[in-house]
């Protein structure tokens, strides 16, 4: 009866790609808004360029590198809606009542949303290519493994904050706070240089702040340089992981420690 | 042959025993009706069966398989008591998901999902989104997709809560029909006509444990019933009293007899009292209900 994972894990993909399909709104609605602001922020990071010097990003770079990190941390609540609707409309459960294992359901359901991020960056940066001739100097495929790192580390995040949130409308105004902040600190809307100086020390506390710079640096710098932001995504998308591990674990710590009391109280 | 062996559960919730000794075997091909009032332990049992909750002590195995394993799951198909379904994708797609997530091949699963749209009278809402649905035909799609797999063991929580009378005849068909297939079925309910339909044998659950469990005429016969005697004028020499385990109360012109066995108490009765028959317009048996049994065994 049983056939390999990649069935199981297929059957979820195609499902959750016609759940995404069947509400693209605020997807659509980030990649628009995304679009129009690199239209119009783009000269504003052009004439402030001297004050920034040379090793910060200027004008097209600034813009469409700040947007795209800024419209994927608000994609990190679609995706963690997606998560959230699991337990809203009671099939959490019922998928775990399946035969699939839970990383089969959790790769099945986090590969389309993650594909959307990526998606997302892919035409944010596509279009100030065509349009306003954005141009890497690390090459397009620093630019890609920015990308893939990046949304990689805001879909962990948002399975973070899918665990802990307790309805969509929790989700929705912590997402909004958590996507502005970080924002903020990352340097997307103000360049960092820019920011107060007590936010310029918190600034590295922020994922958005390293995906700037490993963006940065695969826009005007060389791929050595990305090292040390890729690696800073990685330690936020663990802690999106630990943080979605230890609460879905809890009943199940409580219970298996309940056991072994059982047991022990056995003669 | 035993397709669910529940042994010993217990469960706490808190200081909430949830289940508290829980025992239930279920052979291939039975109904096993699974009744109680609320927070008897029914829906938790459900849930560790489901593999969804882990017990403090105990164990529940399918066809001998530990339920905590995957294999476990596999063989099992889940109603649960909420709607469990995507309202934005229609109800083909909820049931290719879960076609997909049991393995099986696509032409496969094309197959039992036209069966079942059949079976359950859902052919027409098919490509409809499962929020535009009535309540009736998502709680048939509900059961669909708990049966997409032919799974050995069903566990059907309370799956017409709400249901109109056709949603609730196709889905006990259905239900009838997979039990013939040889699949153990628990069906937990609060209508228990419902398990006379089905023919179903009976678990009486009570605060996380198993009052009754057996054949239903059997535990039936056990239970009370009544005999009503009308009367034109009813003699006031005519005894009413309780005696042994025969209650006998007197309402009107009426006497209603409550006994294991109704009719042999009221031959003796009638008999002292010839005056009496004079009077007799008529006599209704009362046979003991599922209800009657519920409340008896809940009450002693």
């Amino acid at each position: 009866m049983t056939r390999p994972i990649s069935t199981r894990v297929m059957a979820e993909v195609r499902h959750q790609t016609v759940l995404i399909a069947r509400d693209p709104g605020p997807m659509i609605g980030y990649v628009v808004m995304g679009l129009l602001l690199i239209c119009v922020l783009r000269p504003l990071y052009a004439a402030v360029g001297h004050i920034l010097g040379p090793a910060t990003l200027l004008g097209t770079d600034q813009a469409a590198a700040g947007m795209a990190v800024m419209f994927s941390l608000f994609a990190l609540k679609v995706g963690a809606a997606h998560l959230l609707n699991e337990r809203t409309w009671h099939t959490w459960d019922r998928l775990r009542a399946s035969s699939a294992g839970f990383g089969e359901i959790l790769v099945g359901k986090t590969v389309p949303i993650f594909a959307v991020i990526v998606a997302q960056q892919a035409i944010l940066f596509g279009f100030s290519a065509i349009a306003f001739g954005l141009k890497p100097r690390a090459g397009w495929w620093a630019l890609l493994v920015c990308a893939l790192a990046w949304s990689a580390c805001v879909l962990l995040l948002g399975v973070g904050a899918s665990t802990l949130a307790r309805s969509p409308a929790q989700l929705s105004a912590a997402g909004d706070i958590f996507a502005l902040v970080t924002t903020v600190l990352a340097g997307s809307l103000v360049p960092v240089v820019l920011l107060p100086g007590w936010l310029r020390h918190l600034a590295p506390a922020s994922p958005g702040y390293w995906a700037l710079d490993a963006y940065r640096n695969a826009l005007i710098a060389s791929p050595a340089q990305l090292v040390r932001p890729l690696m800073m995504l990685v330690v936020f998308a663990a802690i999106g992981v630990g943080i979605s591990a230890l609460i879905g674990s809890w009943p199940r710590l409580i219970a298996i420690r309940r056991r072994s009391l059982e047991v022990v109280r056995k003669p | 042959m035993t397709a669910l062996k529940a042994h010993a559960l217990r469960k706490r919730f808190g200081p909430i025993a949830a289940l508290d000794g829980f025992d239930l075997e279920i052979a291939a091909g039975e109904i096993a009706g699974l009744v109680g009032h609320n927070g008897a332990g029914k829906t938790t049992f459900a849930r560790v069966t489901a593999g969804l909750v882990l017990t403090d002590a105990g164990s529940v195995q399918i066809l001998g398989i530990d339920v905590a394993t995957a294999r476990a799951r596999s063989l099992l198909g889940l109603a649960p008591q909420e709607l469990a379904l995507y309202p934005t994708a229609t109800a083909r797609e909820n049931l290719y998901l879960f076609a997909g997530l049991y393995g099986l091949r696509r032409r496969h699963a094309h197959r039992r999902v036209g069966q079942l749209a059949e079976d359950l009278v859902l052919g027409d809402v098919m490509d409809r989104r499962v929020r535009d649905l009535s309540g009736g035909q998502q709680r048939r799609l509900q059961a669909a997709a708990a049966m997409i797999h032919r799974p050995p063991v069903l566990l059907l929580d309370e799956p017409t809560v709400g249901a109109d009378p056709v949603t609730r005849d196709a889905l006990l068909a259905t239900v009838r029909t997979a039990a013939n297939e040889g699949a153990a079925v628990v069906y937990t309910t609060h209508y228990l006509p419902e398990l006379d339909t089905l023919e179903a044998t009976l678990a009486v659950a009570d605060h996380g444990r198993i009052l009754a469990r057996g054949d239903r005429a059997a535990l039936l016969a056990t239970v009370p019933g009544h005999a009503v005697v009308e009367f034109d004028c009813l003699p006031a020499a005519l005894a009413v009293s309780t005696y042994g385990p025969v209650e006998i109360r007197r309402e009107d012109r009426r006497l209603t007899i409550t006994a294991t066995e109704p009719a042999a108490a009221l031959v003796p009765l009638l008999a002292a009292h010839p005056d009496a028959t004079a009077h007799l317009r008529g006599i209704e048996l009362r046979p003991p209900t599922l209800d009657d049994l519920y409340r008896h065994l809940v009450r002693s």
